[in-house]
């Protein structure tokens, strides 16, 4: 087990995940998908350390969907080769989410954007305010809980049913976003009165860099992919 | 121009794009090197926008009209480019939750740093020198949002200075701050000044923090007079609801057993250094925390969050306060002057006019014991006076008022019994007076003495007869 998974400059990653994921749109057999399926997973535990339970419940509404698909296409379906068809789908279903779970699982966000910026020349401006928005929602969460413990003391309901909560989501929302909104404006002054003007002419502390393991991954890829354009092209 | 002028404004005038009047009017001033400025006068005066100005912001963030001349070291605002001026001039604003966009101090240190293009090899060094200088060495790979209040205040003014600044505005730096950890602040802060002889502008509502800090004072805006508050006694008749509050709370973790004893009719000051426990206490006693042990003997508990916008859910002040189907709304909404905004959405009130329609509402719902947390922070001198009108109008009537603040002249002047919480112990309750003439007591509990707000005679008797 190592971490080499986490280590990987995020912008390489993500492009390498997309380019891979398009790929895999053009070949239409089952065992393909499958097979990449389980490289990738094989590449994750080697490679990475995340939490599998996590891994697991992300999973789980990609793997309905892929049950969906297959009932669909196998049930409904006519043609002689539906099985075929419904198996390449739902597995499809399964290599896709894999290689996009192995991405959002050993990213971290903060990492993510500054390489956006720092590679992918995304605009600081733009970039910033992820990043200050990011470090917002920890706020915002706690001032939700606040503000909804406030207006139930206001508004005392005895039977605090599922949809009661839902029917008062408006009324939470709206000092939460008054609130949200004041304070996004105080940030932005804040901000510019430190001199961030939004140019790309700024120095950065973590400078998010790449290496040749970069390229060991996309190689990786390539090499795990093409095995199983051949393996599959035998079944 | 002298070139000693480190900033000079003449006859400045700025009007906000969709107002009529300007809100600030022929403005001159002149800093030198080393001036300590106080900004006074009412909320909504322009004290802030008079920051704008100075730091730059505006007139382009907002788009105002601006009239009259603004020079920095010899050239007009206009010929700088954008970003220079915050080089020059630091500015720490008040919420200092609101000015962090990175995760770690280091970070945001080294925010402002890049914000300059620093190279990177210079950075390590000068947030070392940095976070030395201004004692945070420890703070360094601390994550911002666990730091108390007073350290946040600290991170965000050392964010400022690391860009080896000539003037620094600093926007009512104590407000969310216990007394101590205020005046603490304010000798680390002026020992700081005095090392590099900066020029310093300061908007502060409790001016008497500083001591003898400034030797400049600028007054914004119309002095508002401020009428003598004088507690109307109770009427001879059985005031509603009359009677002892009992409560005892426990939060596992956070608050050990406390004790409390509220008399109908009067005001119970709680006090403590931030992070004490004061606010859970309250929401403890109000219900709002489900793993707290809670035995109360009443259900009509009103309580009135810091942010009071937090109970808003109609869109005009008299619904607000008509919301929980009491009958005695437009009462209310005379007794806490509300009369002129009855009309209006809750949201765009002052911010003493929302905290004034919550108890209204509170009142209206029949709770005989209100519960209010931190109603002073930020408030100018003419809100305060009506948030102790509104608050000697409701103990008239009867209910039993807990509050929570840190301003020590302002619980001087309106408590009948005080409380003290340190580490989640509570204590007391107290006679406010002989907290007061108590140094080792002020001292245990991070307080200050109250200055300057004389303590009526006639409020303080009561209290000895009551314990």
């Amino acid at each position: 087990m190592s971490t080499w998974l986490h280590r990987l400059n995020p912008s390489i990653k993500m492009l390498v995940t997309f380019v891979f994921i398009f790929a895999l749109a053009f070949y239409f057999d089952p065992w393909t998908p499958l097979l990449m399926f389980g490289a990738v997973l094989v590449v994750q535990v080697l490679f990475s350390r995340i939490d599998w339970k996590r891994w697991l419940m992300l999973m789980l509404p990609f793997a309905l969907g892929a049950v969906g698909y297959f009932w669909t296409t196998y049930v409904f379906g006519t043609a002689e080769d539906r099985l075929d068809t419904a198996l390449s789908l739902s597995f499809r279903v399964f290599a896709f989410s894999s290689l996009s779970l192995l991405f959002v699982l050993t990213t971290s966000p903060m990492t993510f954007i500054m390489s956006l910026m720092q590679q992918l020349k995304l605009s600081p401006k733009l970039a910033y305010s992820l990043l200050v928005g990011y470090q917002f929602l920890p706020v915002l969460k706690e001032e939700f809980i606040q503000i909804r413990q406030v207006q139930q003391l206001r508004r005392p309901q005895h039977n605090q049913t599922t949809w009661s909560r839902l029917r008062s989501l408006p009324t939470v929302a709206i000092p939460l976003l008054a609130g949200a909104v004041r304070k996004a404006e105080k940030t932005a002054f804040a901000m510019e009165a430190r001199g961030f003007t939004g140019s790309r002419e700024r120095t950065y502390f973590h400078e998010v860099t790449w290496h040749r393991f970069d390229f060991y991954f996309a190689a990786l890829l390539t090499l795990i992919f093409s095995l199983c354009l051949v393996v599959g092209a035998f079944l | 121009m002298p070139v000693s002028d480190v900033l000079a404004f003449s006859d400045v005038a700025f009007r906000y794009p969709d107002e009529p009047s300007p809100v600030l009017e022929d403005v001159s001033l002149k800093l030198h090197v080393g001036d300590k400025w106080l900004v006074k006068g009412p909320s909504g005066c322009g004290k802030s926008t008079l920051f704008y100005l100075l730091n730059g912001l505006y007139p382009d963030a907002c788009d105002g009209e601006l009239t009259g001349t603004r020079i920095l070291f010899g050239k007009p605002y206009e010929q700088y480019r954008p970003g220079e001026i915050s080089q020059v001039i630091a500015t720490v604003f008040q919420d200092p939750d609101s000015q962090f966009c990175m995760p770690t101090v280091e970070e945001e240190l080294a925010f402002t740093l890049e914000n300059q293009s620093v190279p990177r090899g210079q950075m390590e060094e000068q947030i070392t020198r940095t976070l030395e200088e201004t004692g945070l060495t420890a703070f360094r790979h601390r994550v911002i949002q666990t730091l108390s209040g007073g350290e946040k205040q600290r991170v965000a003014t050392a964010c400022a200075l690391i860009m080896k600044p000539k003037i620094v505005l600093l926007d009512e730096p104590l407000a969310h701050l216990d007394p101590m950890t205020a005046r603490e602040y304010v000798q680390w802060f002026s020992a700081l000044q005095q090392r590099h002889e900066w020029t310093v502008l300061v908007i502060d509502h409790q001016a008497e923090l500083w001591r003898d800090f400034f030797d400049h004072v600028i007054e914004l805006g119309e002095h508002v007079p401020i009428s003598e508050t004088k507690r109307t006694t109770p009427s001879s008749s059985k005031p509603v609801g009359s009677g002892l509050f009992k409560a005892r709370v426990n939060v596992p973790g956070i608050l050990n057993t406390a004790e409390l004893q509220l008399e109908s009719g009067t005001i119970t000051v709680l006090a403590g250094p931030n992070g004490a426990g004061k606010s859970t206490l309250l929401k403890a006693v109000a219900g709002l925390i489900p793993s707290a042990e809670r035995e109360v003997y009443t259900q009509s508990i009103g309580y009135v969050p810091q942010s009071p916008e937090f109970l808003f859910m109609t869109s005009s002040v008299r619904q607000e306060v008509a919301l929980g189907g009491g009958i005695r709304t437009e009462t209310y909404i005379d007794k806490l002057l509300l009369g002129a905004v009855a009309a209006s959405n809750p949201f765009a009130v002052s911010q003493g006019q929302k905290r004034r329609t919550a108890l209204a509402a509170m009142l209206n719902d029949a709770r005989s014991v209100l519960l209010l947390d931190e109603p002073t922070a930020g408030q100018d001198a003419y809100a305060l006076e009506e948030l102790e009108d509104a608050l000697f109008q409701v103990v008239t009537d009867g209910a039993a008022l807990l509050v929570v603040t840190h301003d020590m002249n302002f619980a001087s002047r309106i408590a009948d019994a005080l409380l003290l919480i340190r580490d989640g112990d509570m204590s007391g309750p107290f006679v406010p007076r002989s907290v007061f003439s108590n140094p080792a007591l002020l001292e245990k509990y991070r307080l200050v003495a109250s200055e300057g707000g004389s303590i009526d005679v006639n409020m303080a008797a009561p209290v000895e007869s009551f314990y």
